[in-house]
């Protein structure tokens, strides 16, 4: 059976958070709400509730890599001075503490942040091809909410679209 | 008089419409002051090829007076970098939505400031072509840097502050440059394809987005402060009186918020002018960026005199001869005159007609920010024409090359600044849709308008009572 | 391995100056100055200049305070408002300190240095890596006693021209511009006596190393040695004066002692006692 990708754009946000609502109430059988991918030129934080919680592992990547930068960062330090003998400087020790846990802490934040952004490029799948569905009016002021499903619930889904005065469809075969 | 933040019927295609224009088509003026940082920078080039020919002599350093306006000027742009930091991380984390419209081009500051900065360190070296023995890389000699020495510390903070900081204006602008992309044609179509990187605004790319932000924020703040206090370690771990102070790293914190605010301030109205970005940069916006500028004003201030005090009872008595030479030496039309511009001058924020008033803040904005470079001047040469040995006493003066450094530098930062907002979105398009979508919903105009009116104002006439429904 | 470097030596490599430090030091060298004999002839700063290849700079650059003086003769008058008591003849109370690099043990130069171009060497010696240098100039900075000099030209190249280059000391470098340099106790000096020791089989004993200043003093009233060395005669003098490393205060209530070392309240452990001047009351 042929796959479709419908994608209804709204101008009213309102309007098309409730078309979300009505799919996750299943006015459609067979279409669930995990379906649904929102395009928006803006964030909504609320729209969790709608879609559900699903997720974001970033602050995991955050996590890491600030404890492998911290403790790299450490490591690296103390083993750089403890083979760099003809540095004891100042009357301090081989392995000074306080400069230590400075330059780690720049480490710890340095490592951290490069690694948020590689759990946010991997995550977002950004670096990959716009879907063919993308449309300009989204970066504009439009909303779509775009779904992936049977042939046989197109037309069902574009009759809820038009319920919630939806300003364009579009469809495409999913490959 | 403007109560709003922003006007929250505007209509969204017109956010992209001024956004985008302002980034088209540079106008005769835009050449002119583009050449004119270039002929500044140029300055700057020359009396560095002349330094580097000859040495460090010509720029009349001397012993005792090691360092001078090369590393006043360094911390003066660090402290710059601050504020961009402020506005977008601090501020997004307490949730004052006001920033959104004004941050990006804060966080280009941000990032030329510290651009700026890093040339310093490099062109104050007796041995430039040497400066990468300051990185910690393998070398066979089993040679590596000295970890204790705060200048090596600077190197890893900088570091850290530029690539974090360059990630987050880069992230933040993403959505943006995407917005670009649909809109661009010919060469600029061709890179903001490559920078927005897929950009499409899926939920799930939202979703990811927003803990970015989040996660990112909360390292740069502390690492915004732990940058200026490693610079502040140059002088406080150091042996010399009047470096040699432990309340230097939140002194030095709260000038360069300072500096930075006052750089916002002064930024703010030049875009506003030239790019007609009135609706954006509103000025009930200014006038919170002016009371967040006081506020950070009196920190300062406290924290001076704190210093002051510190000195005067800590009794230790060459610190003490520093401190009263600077109020009476040779050195103190400077410092008085930094005390001034510091902590009198900022009282013009605390009536409400000046803070509403642009041309009076773009004035007194440059005096803050030739205050706060003479702080930094302040801080640097006196101990060194004051210290512990009276043999060593001495008076020194900058020449001309490090004059004409010095001003190419704000050349090259001029001209960071100028490719930037024609290249890139200077105000966030996004998040002004954002700030405008949750102000529909969440406004509450009466409340708003009554925090601002005291008796005697008119009241305001109710323009339009129905608030357009578009993208709500 | 590193890491396991850093496990078995942690608490050696933990050891700062307080608990002794890393170095087992073969030799402690320092020196005793009196200023009862210091006439301020400014011979030995002239020996210094010879010895260890200083350029001489000119008048001009000289009083912009680009000179390089590793050794200099620090004059002090009495003033009036100052204790005193001749007003016409004010040179009478005139006193000097000749200042070189203390070579101190807790060196306040040392750990500022981003490349590590200056260190302490198992002897007790405050070393100078020319060839390490950047010229951040962070050292002089942080120097209490202001000691430490910077080639602000290529002197060289001005500094002997023909035949007066023939005059230079072949047994150390001529620096370039942009880096930092400071008295080194005449290091080079140091070195020859080691060598001369070592090829004859013995131990490097008092007398076989003089530096320039201490062998040109009219006066004798530098003496140099090594501290280490129980009957060298600065560590005769240090012991006499009460004066020792690691101390941060001379009790002051005999008069009969003399010795100090120049802001040892700062803690940096220098090596070279001064005996204070005695005067008529």
């Amino acid at each position: 059976m042929k796959r479709y990708y419908v994608m209804g754009l709204f101008s009213n946000f309102e309007e098309a958070f409730s078309t979300i609502s009505e799919i996750r109430q299943h006015a459609i059988p067979g279409v669930s709400v995990d379906d649904v991918t929102l395009k928006s030129p803006i964030e909504h934080p609320e729209i969790e509730e709608i879609l559900g919680d699903r997720g974001s592992p970033v602050p995991k990547f955050s996590l890491f890599g600030a404890i492998f930068g911290a403790i790299f960062g450490f490591l690296f330090l103390a083993s750089a001075q403890a083979n760099f003998l003809t540095q004891p400087q100042g009357g301090k020790a081989i392995i000074t503490l306080p400069s230590n846990i400075v330059l780690s802490y720049e480490m710890l934040i340095l490592f951290g942040v490069l690694s948020t952004v590689i759990g946010f490029m991997v995550n977002a799948r950004l670096m990959t091809k716009r879907h063919p569905l993308y449309s300009e009016k989204v970066s504009l002021d439009q909303i779509g909410v775009m779904l992936e499903l049977d042939e046989k619930n197109v037309d069902s889904l574009k009759e809820l679209f038009k319920k919630h005065k939806v300003l364009e469809i579009r469809e495409e075969v999913s490959l | 008089m403007q109560t709003k933040d922003i006007n929250e019927n505007i209509a969204w295609a017109k956010i992209n419409e001024d956004v985008l224009r302002s980034m088209e088509n540079p106008r005769m003026g835009y050449w002119v002051a583009l050449a004119a940082c270039v002929a500044m920078i140029l300055c700057a080039v020359l009396a560095e090829i002349y330094q580097y020919q000859v040495g460090m002599g010509p720029s009349d350093l001397n012993w005792p007076h090691m360092w001078d306006l090369y590393i006043a000027t360094f911390v003066f742009w660090i402290g710059m970098s601050h504020s961009g930091t402020l506005l977008s991380a601090i501020l997004h984390i307490i949730q004052a939505d006001w920033r959104k419209p004004i941050y990006r081009f804060a966080e280009a500051m941000t990032l030329f400031s510290l651009m700026t900065a890093g040339l310093f360190p490099i062109i104050h070296l007796g041995r430039v072509w040497n400066m990468y023995w300051v990185l910690p890389y393998v070398s066979d000699r089993g040679i590596w840097p000295n970890f204790r020495s705060p200048l090596v510390w600077d190197a890893f903070a900088i570091t850290t502050y530029m690539t974090s900081s360059a990630l987050f204006l880069f992230i933040g602008m993403i959505p943006d440059l995407a917005i670009c992309r649909d809109n661009a044609r010919g060469w600029r179509q061709k890179l903001y394809t490559v920078l927005s990187m897929g950009w499409q605004g899926d939920d799930r790319q939202w979703r990811h987005f927003r803990r970015l932000y989040l996660m990112m924020a909360c390292f740069l703040i502390p690492l915004a402060v732990s940058v200026h206090s490693i610079v502040s370690a140059d002088f406080a771990m150091s042996i010399m009186p009047g470096w040699h102070v432990t309340s230097f790293p939140p002194y030095f914190v709260a000038g360069a918020l300072y500096s930075g605010c006052a750089a916002i301030i002064t930024l703010f109205i030049l875009l506003r002018y030239f790019f007609r970005f009135d609706e954006y940069m509103t000025i009930p916006i200014m006038e919170k960026t002016c009371k967040l500028t006081f506020a950070i004003a009196m920190v300062w201030t406290y924290l001076n005199l704190v210093e002051f005090a510190a000195t005067w009872y800590g009794h230790d008595l060459v610190a003490k001869e520093l401190l009263m030479q600077k109020f009476i030496g040779p050195y103190a039309p400077f410092f008085w005159a930094m005390l001034f511009l510091g902590s009198v001058l900022p009282f013009t924020f605390a009536f409400e007609k000046l803070r509403r008033h642009l041309p009076t803040m773009f004035v007194v904005s440059l005096f803050l920010n030739l205050g706060m470079w003479l702080e930094r001047w302040m801080i640097v040469t006196p101990t060194l024409s004051l210290s512990h040995m009276p043999f060593a006493w001495d008076v020194m003066w900058p020449s001309m090359i490090q004059w004409a450094i010095v001003f190419g530098s704000f050349g090259w930062f001029g001209m960071l600044f100028l490719i930037f907002v024609k290249v890139f979105p200077a105000v966030s398009m996004y998040e002004v849709k954002e700030m405008v979508f949750h102000r529909r919903h969440y406004h509450n105009d009466e409340l708003e308008s009554k925090s601002h009116r005291r008796e005697g104002d008119r009241q305001p006439a109710d323009a339009d009572p129905s608030p357009s429904r578009e993208g709500a | 391995m590193s890491l396991k470097n850093i496990l078995e030596n942690w608490s050696h490599y933990r050891r700062a100056h307080e608990d002794g430090g890393h170095h087992e030091y073969e030799h402690m060298w320092g020196m005793a100055i009196d200023l009862n004999k210091c006439t301020g002839c400014n011979a030995c700063s002239v020996a210094c200049y010879a010895e260890n290849n200083l350029p001489t700079v000119g008048k001009d650059r000289m009083r912009k305070g680009q000179g390089l003086h590793w050794l200099r003769m620090e004059r002090y008058w009495d003033e009036p408002d100052l204790g005193g008591d001749e007003k016409e003849y004010q040179e009478r109370g005139g006193s000097f300190l000749p200042m070189m690099c203390q070579q101190c043990n807790a060196a306040t130069c040392e750990p500022v240095c981003p490349v590590a171009a200056t260190y302490h060497t198992p002897d007790g010696l405050n070393a100078q890596v020319y060839n390490r240098c950047i010229g951040s100039r962070y050292c002089s900075n942080n120097c209490p006693y202001r000691l430490r000099y910077f080639n602000f030209y290529s002197y060289y190249e001005e500094s002997w021209p023909e035949p007066l280059n023939m005059q230079l000391n072949p047994d150390l470098s001529v620096r370039d511009k942009g880096v930092m340099e400071k008295c080194t106790f005449c290091i080079q000096r140091i070195r020859t006596g080691k060598d001369a020791a070592q090829r004859e089989g013995r131990e490097v004993k008092d007398g076989d190393v003089v530096t320039a200043c201490a062998q040109t003093c009219p006066t004798e009233a530098i003496v140099f040695g090594d501290l280490l060395d129980k009957d060298a005669q600065v560590t005769k003098l240090w012991k006499a004066q009460e004066v020792e490393l690691g101390k941060t205060k001379q009790d002051k209530s005999n008069g009969e002692l003399r010795g100090y070392r120049v802001l040892e309240g700062l803690n940096t452990d220098p090596c070279v006692m001064y005996m204070d001047r005695v005067r008529e009351a």
